[in-house]
């Protein structure tokens, strides 16, 4: 029972909310969307009643940025259920169209960069990986030297300039580059169709397969995982290996999109939004629980912060002070569920 | 030393002729400079219960990891079924029959009862021929069975494990290393973390399974009362080797506790006497 300093007569209310408690308390334990999807609503429509324009006009840049955001949470969530993280994800981001870039100078066709560039992504985060399980670095720092890695070699190698995007139908148009033959306008959308699916792929994975079993385990519980003989160290790199696959692929689809291949695109606020909408999506810090479909509504909810306010007439410093002020709310509530679910433990 | 009458239930006579299932030899391990383990040397046949009594850091939670595979040894053998085993994780000793119950219990908190039943080993489904994915409804109605014919009673079997009461738990970590009918089932301290009657129930567990002869036991135990009620022998380990291996037939708990006086780790004997006053 609480402790009530203030006497009797507060006991009959306190055993109420009590009672109330565990039941909220098993909800958002359970199906901590639910809870996410409401405060989303709750922004969507404060922005569409301040100004009408907010879901009408906004749609396509709402879609694009929560593709954005989007693409790195689902991964960044599921490397954090395994305990682990990643800074170096913006980096890849701006690295890994480059590696496309320069294979098709080679005079391999872009789609075949393409696979490779994808697949150098997953070979980055690989490396992360390793360096992660093999020297006990904590991911934390590992991933930081990465990020500096990456960015001064890709620098370096651009000698800092852009080039233009190859071109090479219908990659361009699967891809997202809008301008040239929209299937029925769906180009637009190609960043939020291609983050379903991964989301869809990968909720399936986490929750019907023995990877994803595994992930959970080896983030709730590593010495049980060991006992039980699962290998920690590979599902690790494995969730390490998913991330850097997602981050590669955003970055193409940015330049497929954008038409430029720009090697200071990837900048570090995108891993950190990546890293926020996952928490604001319920997962975990603590590693062992979260979900794909939260990270996206968090994705969501910063994509709304970010180009939502500037609409109702914030300066950008002053978006960042509601952002900042919605992560820490996110971040505080996550712990007090965390409590929560270690409460229900014993 | 005492004849078995023959209205033994445990048919001790059976079991002196039982073949061995398990035989170490010289079984090494340090870790740095610390030497956990020098030179132990075991048997076990099939279907008897073995109590490893012990002081703490007398190496026996060291010596069962690498029986289960966690750990490998520096120096000597394992001979199982007759036949050399050189075990390079879990999963290969579980594959063997090896099964542990931790002291941990090795559950994991943000996966279902079922989920932790089948980890390592989940049922697969294949869609379409070749996309695996686990079979979640088979593995669900599996442990439903498995786990009333063992008389555990739980609300859900989709239940989270962080959902469930210390008895719960130590419940399903006894259930999931049965599941695979062992030929050795491993105890790490299964009583250490249970009130009196959550104790009794693993106790008369265990002695159902001794008295049925088809699994082999190892169990590591600090109470040694309760040594007597359930095994067949004990060895002592002490200092990273084992310096006495007696029949609970031909001892008694009195002899014990001087044997292990006489010398032995202090911790051991204070424990072992407060054990008998009880």
């Amino acid at each position: 029972m609480a402790s009530n300093e203030s006497g009797v007569t507060t006991q009959v209310p306190t055993r109420s909310v009590a009672q109330v408690l565990p039941v909220a308390g098993r909800t958002l334990i359970r199906l901590p969307e639910i809870s996410i999807a409401m405060v989303a609503c709750i922004i969507a429509i404060g922005f569409q009643v301040l100004n009408a324009n907010f879901l009408t006009g906004l749609v396509p840049v709402l879609a694009a940025s929560t593709a954005l955001y989007g693409t790195m949470a689902i991964g960044e969530a599921m490397l954090m259920i395994t305990g682990e993280i990643d800074l170096s994800v913006a980096k890849i981001y701006s690295t890994t169209p480059f590696i496309a870039y320069y294979i098709t100078q080679a005079g391999a066709p872009f789609w075949l960069a393409i696979l490779l560039a994808l697949a150098s992504g997953a070979l980055i985060g690989m490396v992360n990986g390793l360096i992660t399980v093999l020297f006990g670095v904590p991911s934390l720092i590992a991933t930081l030297g990465m990020l500096f890695l990456l960015d001064g070699s890709t620098l370096t190698a651009s000698r800092s300039e852009p080039v233009l995007t190859p071109m090479e139908e219908p990659v361009n148009t699967w891809l997202g580059l809008g301008q040239l033959q929209p299937i029925g306008g769906l180009a637009e959308y190609a960043g939020i169709l291609w983050l379903g699916l991964f989301t869809l792929i990968l909720t399936i994975v986490l929750h019907r397969t023995r990877f994803g079993t595994y992930t959970i385990s080896v983030g709730s519980n590593l010495l049980a995982a060991r006992e039980i003989g699962i290998r920690a160290k590979r599902v690790k790199v494995a969730n390490f290996m998913i991330m850097g696959f997602l981050a590669s692929f955003n970055g193409i689809i940015e330049a497929v999109s954008s038409g430029s291949t720009d090697p200071s695109a990837g900048d570090n606020t995108l891993t950190l939004y990546g890293i926020a909408a996952a928490v604001i999506g319920g997962t975990s810090l603590f590693g062992g629980s979260g979900t794909l479909i939260g990270a996206v509504i968090g994705a969501f909810v910063i994509a709304a912060f970010l180009n939502g306010l500037p609409l109702v007439g914030a300066q950008a410093a002053e978006s960042s002070i509601f952002l900042g002020g919605a992560i820490i709310i996110a971040i505080i509530l996550n712990i007090l569920i965390n409590n929560l679910r270690n409460r229900r433990a014993r | 030393m005492s004849t078995p009458a023959p209205s033994d239930l445990l048919n001790r006579a059976a079991l002196r002729a039982a073949p061995v299932l398990l035989r170490t030899d010289g079984i090494r391990k340090s870790f740095g400079a610390v030497t956990a383990l020098s030179g132990v040397s075991i048997y076990l046949r099939k279907g008897e219960v073995l109590a490893l009594v012990g002081d703490n850091g007398a190496g026996k939670s060291t010596f069962i990891k690498i029986l289960c595979g966690f750990h490998r040894p520096d120096a000597g053998t394992i001979e199982w079924e007759g036949k050399p085993l050189h075990l390079r994780s879990p999963l290969e000793a579980r594959q063997h029959g090896i099964e542990t119950v931790y002291q941990d219990l090795a559950l994991v908190n943000d996966l279902t009862v079922y989920q932790n039943l089948f980890l390592g080993r989940e049922k697969i489904l294949r869609i379409a021929g070749f996309i695996p994915i686990t079979d979640t409804r088979s593995m669900r109605v599996q442990t439903r069975r498995h786990l009333n014919a063992l008389g555990i009673g739980l609300p859900s079997v989709s239940s989270l494990v962080r959902e469930l009461s210390g008895g719960q738990r130590q419940s399903i970590a006894v259930a999931r290393s049965l599941h695979a009918s062992p030929k050795l089932l491993i105890m790490d301290e299964p009583l250490a973390a249970l009130g009196v009657r959550e104790g009794a129930l693993v106790l008369d567990l265990i002695q159902n399974l001794r008295r049925r002869r088809e699994v082999s036991i190892i169990l590591i135990v600090h109470n040694y009362s309760q040594v007597f009620e359930v095994c067949d022998r004990i060895n002592f380990l002490h200092s990273g080797e084992i310096v006495l291996d007696t029949s609970t037939e031909d001892t008694d708990e009195m002899e014990l506790i001087r044997i292990v006086k006489s010398g032995l780790g202090r911790s051991a004997v204070r424990e072992a006497i407060a054990s008998t006053q009880i």
